[in-house]
């Protein structure tokens, strides 16, 4: 897809939210429709007048066709991504040290590192800073499951 | 102020900045992590220390990343951090060249300089202006809001619109408006979730704006080689030439006035502290070969910038770059709300954190003149393994906060969504800037609404509205009119073509 079109796009779905938001204002309660209500629609006017504008220069001016390159390595970045939610979705149960020492390697192999000593004493250097520091001198709670 | 030279003079406090400072050198030194990433990164950690052990030790971390990057600019061709890009344009000729001795020095002398004066400036002049702030009002205070969203137009550069940069500021304000209403006491935009009762806070977004968006970037990204040879290269050991001292002043002026400005970062600061150097100097055809004035006037702008960027957001709130607005998140989770109060309540912590900063540019300076060879090596860490450890210290920083996996979600979310914004050419600076300045604009807003039973001239009436008025049409009109003029010139371009 071209950056112009994914640009559109985003720039149409601003407007939408500027619109609802607009509108949203009409449904604030008490005194709150005096004030946050009006700040609301101060914010929605002008980011609306704002994207609309742009997206107009957009569509009469705007004639590139560069392609929108998020990535030049999707399995890499897609991968990266699928890991930190995993690590995210298990954080609470198992806590930080168990995800984090599958999380590292992993992920570093995963990048094209093939280095296993180094990756390994990198993640034991990593357990051992979070455990020294963060557990045992700033007191921080982490949840789940610790050393 | 002795009782604060002995807070920073303590042992503890000194190791605190030292440690600071020296992984600030080393993070800024490693290309792809920059100060905004580091300090962002570790305001969670500090929840837990002492408030002014914290805040030495963010502070050292932001004057050690802001030198750091310099290093591997003119060893390694490779900027550890954007604002040290100018840096690389006459370090790494002189490497070359084998002057990478002097390089090293001028860039670790002329750091120190405008690291010190802009600091200097922030003791000077930050009680003053905070002094000033006490006579603001809630109109006031929304205009002041409005000032650094005006601010946020001079961040818009080639990469990312003038138009588009205020569209990604009132995001941020927009973003900001999720959550309870202060006045009403009534839910907001939540979608029935409790985890926004609260709002969202800053620092996941933070974290997930310019660290893990960093991190996905790389990941991304073809690894390219670098030349390591200046690295081997028998280097001369040369005096500091004269008149370098003219070039070190301009670019620790020029640093310190731009770093005051809300919006404007250290890479402006150093591009323009350069050009102005390059203006000035007698040996004009040397720019670009391996010009030692250049370093000097990029570092001191750079490292100008610190003591600058500081000046707004600890006397009115407004963070003068992202980095100020990762250390102001750091001042607001202790219960340091920036204003006059941090000048008397708390100032007890504030002044032990500035005067920190002159022993965090001490520090660097020894540093630079001591280890900066091997501190080049920094930057051949390849980001394979780069990558999975800021990773996961960004999952601990944003959970740490407030203890929720939510926070998590939230900073992935960001990182996803700042990406494909940053791509379209929107400024992430301004976005952040936004969901900062977002309460603080409501708050004066909605309480001038009451005050003025309803009407919007009480936004007009004090002589301090007005002037304020003038100063936020001053730095919206000069890029509005280069705006339009860029805008009319692609015009004419597209239609002789």
């Amino acid at each position: 897809m071209t950056k112009r079109s994914v640009d559109r796009i985003v720039l149409a779905i601003i407007i939408l939210m500027a619109v609802l938001l607009y509108g949203s204002a009409a449904n604030f309660t008490g005194i709150a429709r005096t004030t946050s209500a009006k700040y609301v629609r101060f914010l929605a006017v002008f980011i609306g007048v704002l994207s609309s504008g742009q997206l107009a220069y957009s569509l009469l001016r705007d004639r590139s066709l560069d392609k929108l390159i998020v990535t030049t390595h999707w399995p890499r970045f897609i991968g990266l991504l699928v890991a930190l939610v995993i690590f995210a979705m298990v954080f609470e149960t198992l806590g930080f040290f168990i995800p984090a020492a599958i999380f590292i390697p992993v992920v570093a192999v995963l990048l094209g590192f093939r280095n296993y000593l180094a990756i390994g004493l990198t993640t034991l250097g990593v357990l051992a800073f979070v455990y020294i520091v963060f557990i045992q001198i700033l007191s921080v709670n982490l949840p789940g499951f610790n050393f | 102020m002795f009782e604060y030279l002995a807070i920073v003079f303590s042992l503890s406090s000194l190791l605190t900045i030292a440690i600071g400072t020296v992984a600030g050198v080393a993070i800024g030194g490693m290309p792809g992590l920059t100060a905004t990433m580091a300090v962002g990164l570790l305001v969670p950690f500090t929840y837990t220390m002492d408030p002014t052990a914290g805040l030495m030790l963010l502070g050292g971390i932001y004057c050690g990343a802001m030198y750091g990057g310099s290093i591997p600019a003119i060893l390694l061709n490779t900027p550890g951090t954007p604002a040290a890009v100018a840096t690389a344009i006459e370090g790494y000729p002189m490497s070359q060249q084998g002057r990478a001795g002097l390089a090293l020095k001028v860039s670790v002398t002329a750091s120190y300089v405008g690291g010190t004066f802009s600091t200097l400036i922030l003791l000077l002049f930050a009680p003053l202006l905070a002094r000033q702030a006490l006579a603001f009002g809630p109109a006031e205070t929304f205009l002041l809001a409005l000032m650094g969203l005006a601010g946020i137009i001079s961040i818009a550069d080639e990469n990312s619109s003038l138009i588009k940069a205020l569209i990604a500021g009132l995001l941020g304000m927009i973003i900001a408006v999720i959550g309870t209403d202060d006045m009403s006491g009534s839910l907001r935009y939540t979608m029935g979730m409790i985890e926004l009762i609260d709002g969202i806070d800053f620092m996941p977004a933070l974290i997930g704006l310019f660290s893990m968006i960093q991190m996905l970037e790389l990941a991304g990204m073809r690894q390219k080689s670098i030349d390591t040879s200046a690295l081997d290269k028998t280097q001369k050991s040369e005096p500091m030439p004269r008149g370098i001292a003219k070039h070190i002043a301009l670019g620790s002026g020029t640093g310190t006035v731009i770093g005051i400005l809300p919006g404007e970062g250290a890479t402006i600061a150093a591009f323009i502290s350069y050009n102005f150097s390059k203006r000035i100097s007698k040996m004009k055809e040397l720019f670009g070969k391996g010009n030692p004035e250049g370093i000097a006037a990029a570092e001191a702008g750079n490292n100008g910038c610190v003591g600058g960027s500081l000046v707004p957001t600890l006397t009115l709130g407004i963070p003068g770059n992202s980095v100020a607005a990762a250390l102001m998140g750091a001042f607001i989770i202790h219960g340091m709300i920036p204003g006059p109060d941090l000048f008397t309540e708390y100032a007890n912590r504030t002044y032990p954190f500035i005067l920190s900063l002159f022993v965090a540019n001490g520090v660097f300076l020894i540093v630079g003149l001591t280890f900066a060879p091997y501190l080049a090596r920094i930057a051949l860490i390849p980001p394979a393994i780069m990558v999975p450890v800021v990773s996961a210290f960004a999952v601990l920083g944003s959970y740490a906060l407030n203890n929720a996996v939510f926070d998590v979600y939230l900073m992935i979310g960001f990182a996803l969504f700042g990406l494909i914004l940053k791509k379209l050419g929107y400024s992430l600076e301004a976005l952040i800037l936004g969901l900062i300045l977002g309460p603080i604009a409501e708050g004066g807003f909605t309480q001038g609404m009451i005050i003025g039973k309803g009407s919007p001239w009480i936004f007009f009436e004090s002589n301090i509205a007005k002037v304020m008025w003038v100063i936020i049409a001053l730095l919206l009109v000069p890029p509005l009119i280069s705006y339009l003029k860029m805008v009319r010139q692609n015009a004419a371009g597209v239609r002789s073509s």
